[in-house]
């Protein structure tokens, strides 16, 4: 775009943002190799040195691979779902010719809801959960991450649905395709790419979610990975070469998602605003 | 692509119905983090070496978050957990809503614990049956460096001015080391930094007609006094917990500290951590116009009510709290033992020389109120201790409305 | 006709209809009837107490004083990001050698654990070890109390949440700038228009519904701010990083006052309805 600035200048500035953006994660990276003697220092150095790998073992001891194993169910479990409701959900509400002022206010409630501060409803869904017997299990929280989750979906959904044409589905029904069928068939693959974007921002979410997690879940070994780092961060001590361990391995699978979706990831916005 | 996520779909759904089936462990153990936890987590160990097919699940927290999901758990009857720890100051809020076991229906309680700690650990307190045992006998000490204060020639401080005026010399000089530490983060941290000099000035938290008395002349002196020590303190200490008192302290950045719990200490004769080794006197905090009342802060544990593994909880608090279990503690992490025979033996004296200034504390150690609110009451006066400490208040003005605010809470 | 009946299409919006209206309606009537009441301890009995509860929360300091940092974070923070957010978007909307992997740098901070997030600032504002501390100190310049300074501790948080969430403004905002046709964009350059007028007038209207969008999703999340404040700060010093969702959550799971608690949360809710109000017209509103 702007063609005219100054090479220099440019290429300056992107290196200044770039290393605010960097300097914190090479620092993670770093603290998570680092030994334990060596962490207080007034060095500006990021690196360790003396790397170690004593960290990632003391982590696959205590239990990091069943707490990445609670997360996965966890946040892969409350995205399908989400996903699966929102994606029929979102369908409807393109396809029926409601009056415009309930689409409006289908739409206004659903941000309300997203605009809701989880805390609100924090007590009297513990009572709920307690009811039904999901406290502290991976099926209660993914029930619960749906008050994040679920709006979100819809909302960015909406827009992709709008998006398929009519004439393709009309055509399927002349053909005497019944309605599950031109779903899957016909709907579902001309949303794949916004599927791509919502899933993978949804699932961050889901991810890294503490406040439910912290308030729902009791025992240690059904702990997802947010709560498990904060084991780490004790009255006394901060175990910080572990935490950042932790970091670090729990984001790569994002990243590595985020980086395959790449180019969905700024479809999924484009098309929202249609 | 479609394929593959109605497959993925089916497979979490079925994750996560298994995950949700997981077989439950034997015992599930709620306590604290830090020393405690590692205490604990000694004892599970040993425990499960004796009993091999036991599952113990234990989780630790901080201080706050523990007592959140206890509460959380046992006001709801959730059944989370089946031995609890518990600060001493809750327990009157857990046994008069009953949420813990009477442990002296099925098996008397037995052996030497200090009387003093014990007494709180009955519901009503002294009298009462005990609910709980005390695990780790912390008593406030008060704790300065001999060589430093001889070096500028002072004496043993016997009374809060002269901390003052001690915190002042050797402020003044300026080389690195600041007179005085304490706690000063909100909440819990600074009420109980803070407590040991209201309570030598003659301040009341509660009076006894159960109405709130914070801001009492004697407490804005108290207060006025922290005040001023705060200038002779760190920077940055209004935020800071027993990890940062103890590192200043370790590092000679602080030449007294006004709180200091046997639990944090065990590492101040380690060369490798501290550099003040056998520098440091540990004694009972001063007084002022009242005499130096030791406070109580006994980490105790109790079997809950909604317990699903009744039993298995009372027969691991048994293992818990057995005199060799304790010197074992001691002796390895410096977990401050609750039985007097523990504290007389040779090996642990040995070790740590200050332990019999400590027996002598808690045997005449003093709880904090004993009241069913205390958590909020606490999380009030800390909030305008700290309004006070960062200089938006007076200590006048944070006292009234601190008291104003208890008042209410109390009335709840 | 497409469809058997509009009973076939009503049954499709069901699961999520009745899945949202089990997590949020039944919740929100315990909070209604809550905030009215006094709740008793064991949370078994409830005594209607009228407007009592919120007469206390206006009288309380700690209370207004979380409102308005609430505000404050919400529309600074979202600001700051998308006016961050933008800059990088115009940046990375040329194309320039290591733009592959600059790309995922500058969004990993946002897959990061919100913890971790704190966890590694809290590193850097220590004030004795810190990272930015060193960094002055080196630069002979005097150490900063990120945390512990009440005046500056709430743009400390800011920071961090600058940090994990401007690539959220930043994807939206590039989007809007990829979607922007490359013969606008040429054509802006055969008019010679120098580059400043160029983004004013031709390329800032392009991506406005998109910068809108950025601020929208972020004002609803900085307005709910937690997790940062609570492993950061607990709220101190005082209480200058104190908010309203830090404030429930103290009343709620620490004393227990679910009266007030519910009060807290209604009022939130409030201010929550107004804010979206406002979006919802403007934005429904732009659309129609």
């Amino acid at each position: 775009m702007i063609r005219h600035i100054k090479p220099l200048a440019f290429y300056m500035g992107l290196v200044l943002v770039l290393l605010f953006f960097l300097l914190p994660i090479l620092w993670m990276i770093g603290t998570a190799f680092t030994p334990s003697g060596e962490y207080i220092s007034n060095s500006l150095s990021l690196l360790p040195e003396h790397p170690t790998m004593e960290h990632f073992r003391a982590l696959w001891k205590d239990g990091f691979p069943e707490r990445l194993a609670n997360t996965i169910v966890v946040a892969v479990g409350a995205t399908f779902l989400a996903l699966v409701f929102g994606f029929l959900a979102s369908y409807a509400l393109v396809r029926f010719d409601f009056p415009r002022y309930l689409d409006h206010s289908f739409l206004l409630l659903v941000l309300m809801i997203k605009m809701m501060p989880p805390i609100v409803v924090a007590i009297p869904l513990f009572q709920l959960l307690k009811g039904i017997g999901m406290l502290d299990s991976s099926l209660g929280l993914i029930l619960v991450y749906q008050v994040y989750t679920l709006p979100f979906c819809i909302w960015m959904l909406l827009s992709f649905v709008r998006e398929v044409p009519l004439s393709l589905e009309e055509a399927a029904c002349l053909d005497g395709t019944n309605l599950p069928k031109r779903l899957l068939y016909i709907v579902l693959p001309l949303c794949a790419p916004g599927l791509a974007a919502t899933f993978i921002f949804t699932l961050i979410m889901a991810w890294n979610e503490f406040l439910f997690a912290l308030l729902y879940l009791s025992t240690p070994s059904h702990f997802t990975l947010p709560l498990y780092v904060s084991n780490f961060i004790t009255e006394n001590e901060t175990y910080w070469g572990q935490l950042m361990g932790i970091g670090l391995l729990s984001s790569l699978p994002m990243l590595f998602m985020a980086g395959y979706v790449q180019r969905y990831l700024l479809r999924g916005f484009t098309m929202q605003m249609k | 692509m479609l394929k593959h996520s109605s497959l993925t779909l089916a497979l979490t759904a079925s994750m996560a119905l298994g995950a949700a089936a997981v077989q439950a462990a034997d015992l599930v153990i709620a306590g604290r983090d830090g020393i405690y936890g590692k205490a604990l987590e000694e004892s599970v160990a040993r425990y499960q070496a004796a009993h091999p097919d036991m599952d113990i699940e234990l989780l630790k927290l901080p201080y706050g978050s523990l007592y959140e999901k206890l509460v959380i758990s046992m006001r709801e009857n959730a059944g989370a957990y089946d031995l609890v720890m518990i600060d001493d100051t809750w327990a009157t809020e857990f046994m008069s809503n009953g949420w813990l076991a009477n442990l002296e229906e099925q098996s008397g309680i037995t052996g030497d614990f200090i009387t003093a700690a014990l007494d709180i650990s009955r519901y009503p307190v002294g009298q009462g049956p005990a609910y709980s045992l005390p695990v780790v006998g912390n008593v406030a000490m008060f704790t300065y460096n001999k060589s430093l204060f001889k070096e500028f020639g002072l004496t043993r401080p016997d009374n809060w001015e002269a901390v003052k005026t001690a915190a002042k010399t050797i402020s003044a000089k300026n080389n690195g080391t600041t007179g005085v530490v304490f706690r000063g983060q909100k909440g819990n941290p600074i009420v109980t930094g803070f407590l040991p000099l209201f309570w030598a000035h003659g301040g009341v938290i509660v009076d006894d007609g159960g109405k709130a008395h914070v801001n009492s002349d004697q407490g804005v002196q108290a207060l006025e006094s922290f005040l001023e020590l705060k200038q002779y303190a760190p920077r940055g200490v209004e935020v800071y917990n027993s990890t940062e008192v103890r590192d200043a302290i370790q590092q000679r950045k602080a030449a007294m500290a006004i709180e200091v719990w046997p639990s944090w200490v065990p590492s101040m004769d380690d060369p490798d951590q501290s550099k003040v080794v056998r520098e440091m006197e540990v004694i009972a905090a001063p007084g002022q116009v009242k005499g130096s009342s030791p406070m109580l802060g006994i980490w105790q544990m109790g079997v809950a009510t909604d317990a699903k593994h009744d039993k298995a909880a009372r027969e691991f608090l048994e293992f818990l709290t057995s005199a060799e279990n304790q010197k074992q503690l001691a002796i390895d992490l410096g977990l401050p033992p609750t039985r007097r025979s523990v504290y007389t033996d040779a090996d642990v004296v040995a070790k740590y020389r200050w332990y019999p200034n400590q027996l002598d504390a808690l045997e005449h150690g003093k709880p904090r109120p004993r009241i069913e609110r205390w958590n909020e009451v606490e999380s009030i006066l800390g909030d305008y201790l700290q309004l006070a400490m960062i200089g938006e208040l007076d200590a006048r003005t944070a006292l009234d409305q601190a008291n104003r605010k208890i008042d209410r809470a109390l009335k709840r | 006709m497409l469809f058997r009946s509009r009973l076939q299409l009503i049954s499709l919006m069901l699961p999520a209809t009745l899945l949202l209206a089990v997590l949020t309606l039944y919740p929100i009537s315990q909070i209604l009837i809550n905030a009215f009441s006094y709740v008793d301890y064991a949370g078994a009995e409830r005594q209607f107490v009228g407007l009592d509860n919120f007469a206390e929360l206006i009288d309380d300091w700690f209370f207004i004083g979380a409102v308005e940092n609430t505000l404050v974070f919400s529309v600074m923070a979202s600001f700051v990001q998308v006016g961050l957010g933008l800059l990088l978007a115009v940046l990375f909307d040329r194309e320039f050698p290591v733009k592959r992997f600059a790309l995922p740098i500058v969004i990993y901070p946002m897959m990061l654990s919100t913890l971790v997030c704190s966890a590694i600032w809290r590193a850097w504002y220590h004030y004795d070890f810190g990272f930015l501390n060193n960094a002055l100190v080196s630069l002979g310049l005097s150490p900063v109390e990120w945390l512990f300074d009440p005046s500056l501790a709430l743009f400390s948080v800011m920071l961090v949440d600058v940090w994990q969430w401007t690539p959220m403004s930043f994807l939206i905002i590039l989007a809007g700038l990829q979607s922007v046709p490359a013969d606008i964009k040429d054509a802006a350059l055969t008019d010679g228009a120098s580059g400043w007028r160029r983004f004013r007038y031709i390329t800032l209207p392009l991506v406005m519904p998109q910068i809108l969008l950025a601020l929208l999703l972020r004002s609803i999340d900085t307005f709910k701010l937690f997790d940062k404040v609570y492993a950061l700060t607990g709220g101190g010093p005082g209480n200058s990083t104190s908010t309203l969702s830090l404030f429930i959550y103290k009343q709620g799971f620490k004393f227990f006052n679910l009266g007030l608690a519910s009060a807290g949360a209604l009022m939130m809710l409030l201010i929550a309805c107004l804010l979206s109000a406002v979006y919802a017209w403007r934005y429904v509103g732009a659309k129609s």
